[in-house]
Parts: structure tokens; sequence; C-alpha cells
């Protein structure tokens, strides 16, 4: 009985809603400011207006009441329409239009057409970096990392980005060092899928948290997280493969994607094959990667996006051995738009537990960041981080060599603050200086960058 | 009673879910306000008008929240100002939308410039001179004469979106044009005293303006698009001021008001500081909007 009661409840209060909801609607059209039949506005008070304009009488309506169309009938005007429509779009940018009144009506002018309109979009990023470190041997292993004291090229990051087709758009960033060129980047993604589905295929970024698909340009630090290097490896957990997602016709942002990629690469995908590539014998012998993303407008001026993600891919320890690594991920940010302010707060954090089975036995070990950035000028911004991962600890909860990574057999904190100053958007110098302290070495490192960015060319917009 | 409560669930989400399914009226999505409120000038209660940003937010740094990819994901027609204005931020939320219809070139993307003659369009633009539109100055629907050429646009388009309502939408579009007819005459009588008028603005916004009312652009506060005021830019500044007896400085309110408010205290010139669109959500027609904008600019003694 009690159950029943809550779901005619519940059944009773939808239906009250609706109504609700139904009449305020119906009482809401009358009082329609954007009307151009409503007053305001700046008309000379005087002068009434002219018979056709002031007429209050609705035109003819011809989707509503009984005179509603069936779906067979719109179908029949839009196809008796349809040939009229080409003509019609065709005219409204040719000739001479706008203007009612005098004379000087703005003229549109023809947009020039040419093939260069179908070449990629091209934009270059330079990232260099003076660094020093403490210690001759620091452990910087980001692949984009300043990693020794001097000069560092960070990248050159070349992206293209266009159109394929109505189906297709084609990204890529191929990134050069000093050592040479690698494709960090290059796959297809679908505009056209039904039901909100959206398919990414070639070499990607696999979207795991948030900073992990992320390039250096949009990073507040000069460096990564140095568990994700640990777990990723140098360049961030990235594959051949391909990614499906999903946006959920709910009244919130909630993404849920899911890809495969390869499992195999020592700066990719470290805690699977890594570097001894066993080679694909069945379809668990790749990456794959499950994700939810959910976005919250808590109002004009905050912001809170949450993600859970989990990877399961084979490695090499064993015949059946198998890594997962779970995440979850929070970003929060305050930036008021509602009044005039350039002030951006952001917490960003995120954490990782992976979980190795090596023969006999399991390996855990959990790290992850939280980060704080504000802008307090127009042209500068400032940041706080801080990292911490553990040891590696076995079933029983031991501490044991890590096969990956076998001096790292304690904690290890690391704590960053960086300075950014950017001329425009399209140019940053960075200060950061940054304290280690890896427990297993006797002495924490100190080190201090300073870090030019520059982005040439159409640089493609950034994601939230 | 778990079968029931079961059933009762599925009915609440069904209920939840029935709204962002329902695709009664067309649902227009435009980058900015002034573009939501002739859509809807236009288009009445036969349409859904949603704004991707707020007059009180620089439309050339909008975030691109994944809430506004679902709004996109749900459009049957996107508006947007085009010349570069949207480049930083729609790009990125027209991919996740996941809707081919509202793609460049798609019949559900409409970019408004293709219908104003654009000023400003540089052929040899060069980032050097900070962050300029190659294409042409995006501030065009400062001008009247540019929004009538727009609403225009906006009922074509959406009334082959929607043909079963096209004589609905061109008979709001009739009734728009000619109230925008007698609303610019209006404007026009009151501010010819403008005319001639030296004025400086905040960013490169107020070229559209300048051609409409004729007023004459002497100098920016930013000493080039994009960069912020320097002392020595805002020293030059002032001393043209004084020199050239400007009377305002013109900006968006989405603009620091410090360097102004200094050149417009020291050289006796009315710091002007205009909302850069309509008020779309707090429910402000386009002409509540140019009534808004004539009165600030009123403010202007010549």
């Amino acid at each position: 009985m009690r159950h029943k009661g809550i779901s005619c409840s519940a059944l009773g209060c939808i239906a009250g809603l609706t109504t609700a909801l139904a009449v305020a609607r119906a009482h809401a059209q009358p009082v329609d400011p954007f009307d151009p039949d409503a007053a305001g506005g700046p008309v000379p008070p005087a002068v009434p207006t002219t018979p056709g304009a002031a007429s209050t009488t609705s035109p003819p309506k011809q989707g509503a009441g009984e005179g509603e169309l069936t779906p067979e009938e719109l179908a029949e005007i839009e196809r008796a329409t349809g040939a009229d429509a080409g003509t019609l779009r065709d005219a409204g940018r040719g000739g001479g239009l706008g203007d009612s009144g005098s004379g000087k009506a703005p003229l549109p002018v023809p947009v020039p057409a040419g093939a260069a309109a179908f070449l990629p979009d091209i934009s270059v990023v330079l990232g260099a970096a003076l660094a020093a470190f403490s210690t001759e041997e620091p452990l910087q292993a980001g692949g984009h990392d300043p990693s020794s004291s001097g000069f560092n090229l960070q990248q050159v990051e070349l992206s293209l980005g266009k159109s394929v087709d109505p189906y297709f758009r084609f990204d890529a960033n191929l990134v050069f060092t000093l050592e040479g060129v690698e494709v960090e980047e290059a796959y297809a993604t679908t505009l056209d899928l039904p039901a909100k589905l959206q398919l990414r295929a070639g070499q990607l970024l696999t979207r795991f948290g948030r900073i992990n698909a992320t390039h250096p340009h949009g990073w507040d630090f000069a460096d990564q997280p140095f568990f994700w290097s640990k777990v990723w490896g140098s360049d961030g957990n990235r594959g051949l493969g391909a990614e499906l997602s999903v946006l959920l016709p709910l009244p919130w942002y909630v993404e849920i994607l899911g890809s495969t990629t390869e499992a195999a690469g020592e700066g990719t995908a470290r805690s699977f094959y890594g570097a001894e590539d066993l080679g694909v014998r069945s379809p668990i012998d790749f990456e794959n990667l499950l994700a939810v993303k959910q976005f919250f407008d808590l109002s004009h001026d905050w912001s809170l996006l949450f993600g859970v993600s989990a990877a399961n891919g084979p490695n090499p320890s064993g015949r059946h051995s198998r890594t997962d690594v779970f995440g979850t991920d929070l970003y929060l940010k305050y930036r008021p738009i509602t009044r005039q302010s350039f002030t951006v707060v952001s917490l960003q954090s995120e954490w990782m537990l992976r979980r190795r089975q090596v023969p006999d036995d399991v390996l855990v070990d959990v790290g992850g960041y939280a980060q704080l950035f504000y802008r307090f000028e127009q042209r500068w911004g400032a940041a706080l981080r801080y990292e911490y991962a553990t040891a590696t600890q076995n079933r029983s909860g031991a501490r044991v060599v890590d096969p990956l990574d076998p001096s790292h057999a304690a904690d290890r904190h690391r704590a960053s603050a960086a300075l950014t100053f950017w001329p425009t958007e399209f140019s940053r110098i960075r200060l950061q200086g940054s304290a280690d302290v890896p427990r297993w070495l006797e002495r924490p490192t100190w080190a201090g960058f300073l870090q030019l960015e520059t982005v040439t060319g159409s640089h493609g917009a950034h994601a939230f | 009673m778990i079968q029931k409560l079961f059933v009762a669930l599925t009915v609440a989400l069904a209920a939840l879910l029935a709204p962002a399914l329902a695709r009664a009226e067309v649902k227009v999505v435009t980058t900015v306000p002034t573009l939501a409120s002739l859509a809807k000038a236009i288009g009445g209660s036969k349409i859904k008008v949603v704004s991707l940003s707020l007059p009180t937010q620089d439309p050339h740094f909008v975030d691109a929240k994944p809430s506004l990819a679902l709004e996109l994901s749900q459009a049957d027609l996107l508006l947007v100002v085009g010349q570069g204005l949207e480049s930083g931020w729609l790009p990125a939320l027209l991919t996740g939308a996941r809707n081919a219809g509202i793609q460049a070139g798609a019949h559900g993307h409409l970019d408004c410039s293709g219908r104003v003659r654009v000023l400003d369009v540089s052929q040899n633009a060069d980032r050097s001179q900070g962050d300029v539109h190659p294409d042409g100055n995006p501030h065009y629907l400062f001008d009247p004469r540019a929004v009538g050429a727009v609403a225009e646009g906006i009922a074509r388009r959406l009334g082959e979106l929607d043909p079963a309502e096209a004589a609905f939408f061109q008979a709001r579009l009739e009734k728009f044009q000619s109230r925008l007819g007698e609303a610019r005459a209006a404007v026009e009588g009151r501010l010819a005293r403008l005319r001639g008028v030296p004025v400086i603005g905040y960013h490169k916004s107020w070229p559209y303006l300048a051609d409409w009312l004729g007023v004459e652009l002497v100098d920016y506060v930013e000493p080039k698009p994009g960069i912020p005021p320097t002392p020595a830019h805002v020293a030059r500044l002032l001393a043209t001021a004084r020199k050239r007896n400007v009377r305002a400085i013109l900006q968006e309110s989405y603009y620091p008001e410090e360097s102004s408010a200094l050149v417009a205290e020291k050289s006796g010139a009315a710091l002007v500081v205009l909302p850069s669109g309509a008020d779309f959500e707090g429910g402000q027609s386009y002409f509540a909007y140019l009534e808004a904008l004539t009165q600030k600019l009123e403010s202007i003694r010549p």
C-alpha cells in the first residue's frame, strides 16, 4: 500500500506539474515583449502607427488548432516549397537588401570563395622553456616537460583541422621536437550520426579524465602531473583506435563514451603492454575505456564539470594479467559574466587508482593532483598545484618494488606555483617553481622554469 | 509493489525526457543576445530561442561550456554574427553538438554577416596589428540598417525551415520592418546633432554606429584591437581628446572603465557605456534595446 501511495502521488505530481506548465505557458503568451507590436522602443510618442503595423489581428495560423497539419502534409509542403527554397536563398545573398527606408542601405558584398576555403585551418604552437633544477637527474617524465637545466624545446605543434565532407571532420596534431616528428593525434570525427552519437577514429588521445586529452597549450602549468607520466607514459594515454560517445537526452549535459585503443606504447600505454607489445590475439588485447562526463551550469558565473573514467587492458606480466585504472575528475570554475570582470577562479582535481595483476599478486597505487588557478588581471594569472602518489603496494598492503619504476619505493609529493602573463591570447610567458619531495631520495628537488608559448595561425577553439 | 514502483519511475522518466525529445517548434540558438531578440520578434510563439551569451559578456571570449553544446545539439537553426567574432569558442561547440543540420554551410546555419555591407575588410591583416578580423568588422548589429537586413534573412530562413509558418514569419517581418523604419527615423532625428561629433571608442566596435549616425571616430582606447591600454597610449589619447575636442568615449559594458574614465574626466568628454546587446533573457526586445542605446547616446553634448 505504501508503495502504491508513493507511486500515485508521484504520478499526481507530474500531472499537476504538466498542467501548471501548460497554464503558465498559456498565460505567458499574451505578454510577449518581442512582438513587433509590443510597446516600448524609440518610436516618437505622438505619432500613431500605421493601420497595418498597429493591427492586432493575428496573421493566418496554418499550424494551430483544428487546422493542424499532419506530418505527411508537412512533408508535402516541404517538397513543394523545397524547389523554391534554393532560389530564395540565392536571391537573398546577391540582391540589394536590408533597408526599407532611405537610400543609404548597406549592400551585401559578395564573399570571395576560392579553393583556399577548403584548406585545413593551420596553427603552429611553440613551447620553449629555460629550466633550472637542483639536481642533475630531475624526475621529469612528461614528453613536453622541461627536463634538464638549460634551454628546452618543449614542442612545436602543428595543428590541422577541417571538415572533410558533410559526415566527417579531420583533426591532426603533429609534434616536432629536436629529435623528430610524431603524429600525436590524427583522427576523423563524425558529424552526422543519429541519436547524438559521435565516433572518432584514428590516432587519438583518450578522454580519460580531464587533462589527458588536452595539449600543453591548454595547461595551467609548464609540465604535466607526474602521476600521469607514471601511469600512461611521457605522452599521455593515446593510441590508434576508435571512440564512440553519446549525449544523453537529459536536461543537463551527460556524455558517455567508450574507446578502444592499442594497448602498446612505452610513452602512451605504459601500464598496459607498454614497451612490450605482445600483439593483438583477441578483442580484449586492447585498452578499453569507459567514461561518464557531466556538466552542471550552477549559475551564469559558476560551472562544474565532473567525470569518472575506467580503463582496462592487458599487461605483459603474465598470460592473463590485466591492468585497471580508475579515475575521477572535477573542475569547478567561477567566471563572472553578468558584469564586467576578467576574474577567473578554477579548481581542478583528478585522482587515479591503478591496479595491476602480476603473477600471484596485485599491485596497487594511487595518485593525483589538485590545482587552483586565479586570473586576477586581464593579462595575469597565478596557479598553485599539489600532487601526490603513493608507493606501490601489493594485495596484503605491503610496499613492493614496482617493476616499471623500481626506484620509486615510497610516497612522492610535489608542489608547484606558476605566474602567467598573457600579452594576448596568442602568447604567454610563464614563471614556475616547484618543490619535489620523492621520499625515496634524501633531499627534495627544486625546479624553476621560464616558459614562452606562442600560437600562430587560426588556432582552433578550446573545449571547456 | 515493486512492479508498480517501476512503472511509476518509467512514467516519471518519460515525462522528464518528453520535453527534450519533442520537436514541435523550431529551436533557434544564437551566439549573441541581440540576434535572439531579433529571432523572437520574427518567430514569436512559433519558435524557441536561446542565446549562448549574455549582453554583459565579451562575445570574443565565451567559455565553450558543455551546456552550450547541449543547446546546439537540439537546435534547428543557429544564428551567428560571423566575421570571426565567435571563432575562439564556437567551432569546438559545433563539433561537440553532433548536429549536422547546423554545421557551417548547412541550411540550419545562418551567418548573418552575409547579409550586411561589411566594413574594415583587410586585404593584408596581420596579428602584429592586434586581434584583427581579416574578413571585416563583426560589430554590425549597432547599425539598425544592418539589423533590418539580418531580420529579413532570419525570416526567410525560418520560413524555409518551417514552411507551414512561412506566412506567419513574413507577416511578423513586415511589421518588424515597418516598426524598424519608424524607430530608426525617430533615433536619427534625436541623434542628428551627433553628426560630425568626434568620439573615441574603447575597442574597434563602433565603425557601423559611426557610419550610421555620422559620428567621427578619432581613436581607440585600446592601442590595437585586444591589447589593453598602456600609460603612454592613454597619454597620447588624452592629448588627442583635448586637441580634437572629443565629446564622448564609447565602450561596451564588458570592457574595464578605468582608462576611459580617466581620459573622459581630464578631457571633458562623456564616458558612454553602452549595452553590447539586447538583454534577451530579461525580455528586452530589439526596440527596447535601441531605445536604451539611444538614451545613452543622447547624453553626449556636442
